[in-house]
């Protein structure tokens, strides 16, 4: 489907954003996954979130 | 006082203590940015659609217990107001398929909530999900490994 540009800005609360980065620093850093499959995962993810950060 | 929620992340994750704080951190703060009442609405709809009876059963505002009653015939409903129909129709879509949203949802929250409030929400329901949906699969984990 296609999708319009729907905020001009990503901006949100600045602790809520912190907080949220070190949460995925935190889980990303987790060993028991490995590393390739972890990151099929997080790709996957990002695609479906339509997310490019 | 930590919730019996909080408790069974610690349980789960164990010594990984600083990914359960970072949990809880963000879960503390997707309720600080955002009105919790209508927070609570759209984490009660989730609950339903996800069947996730332990955040059923608790209550992180004062909503009344006719809302409750109500909610899963949200849209037709003189209950709600057009904000928290505007946030439930995002948040269902957003359960059932993330990538299918279509503009007039998404726009109908901005209307409401403005352009930071909005993105301020979308990541409270994102934290919400994914809390319930961990605590989803840890349970069916855990059921299996205990049989």
């Amino acid at each position: 489907m296609t999708r319009s540009q729907r905020v001009t800005s990503s901006n949100f609360d600045n602790k809520f954003r912190e907080a949220l980065s070190l949460w995925q620093e935190e889980v990303v850093q987790l060993d028991l996954v490995d590393p390739v499959t972890t990151e099929v995962v997080r790709l996957r993810c990002a695609d479906h979130h339509d997310c490019y950060t | 006082m930590e919730s019996p929620i909080d408790a069974f992340f610690r349980e789960v994750l164990d010594d990984r203590t600083s990914v359960a704080n970072q949990l809880e951190e963000i879960h503390g703060l997707a309720w600080e940015v955002m009105d919790s009442a209508l927070l609570d609405l759209c984490r009660l709809r989730v609950a339903m659609l996800l069947h996730c009876d332990s955040e059923l059963e608790v209550s992180n505002s004062d909503l009344d217990s006719e809302k409750i009653a109500s909610l899963s015939e949200w849209s037709s409903s003189s209950l709600f107001n057009e904000s928290e129909k505007a946030c439930l129709r995002f948040t269902e879509e957003f359960i059932v398929d993330v990538s299918s949203i279509p503009d007039s949802s998404a726009f109908a929250v901005r209307e409401c909530l403005g352009e930071e409030g909005f993105v301020n929400f979308v990541n409270a329901l994102l934290v919400v999900e994914q809390r319930m949906r961990l605590q989803i699969v840890w349970r069916k984990i855990g059921e299996e490994v205990s049989v």
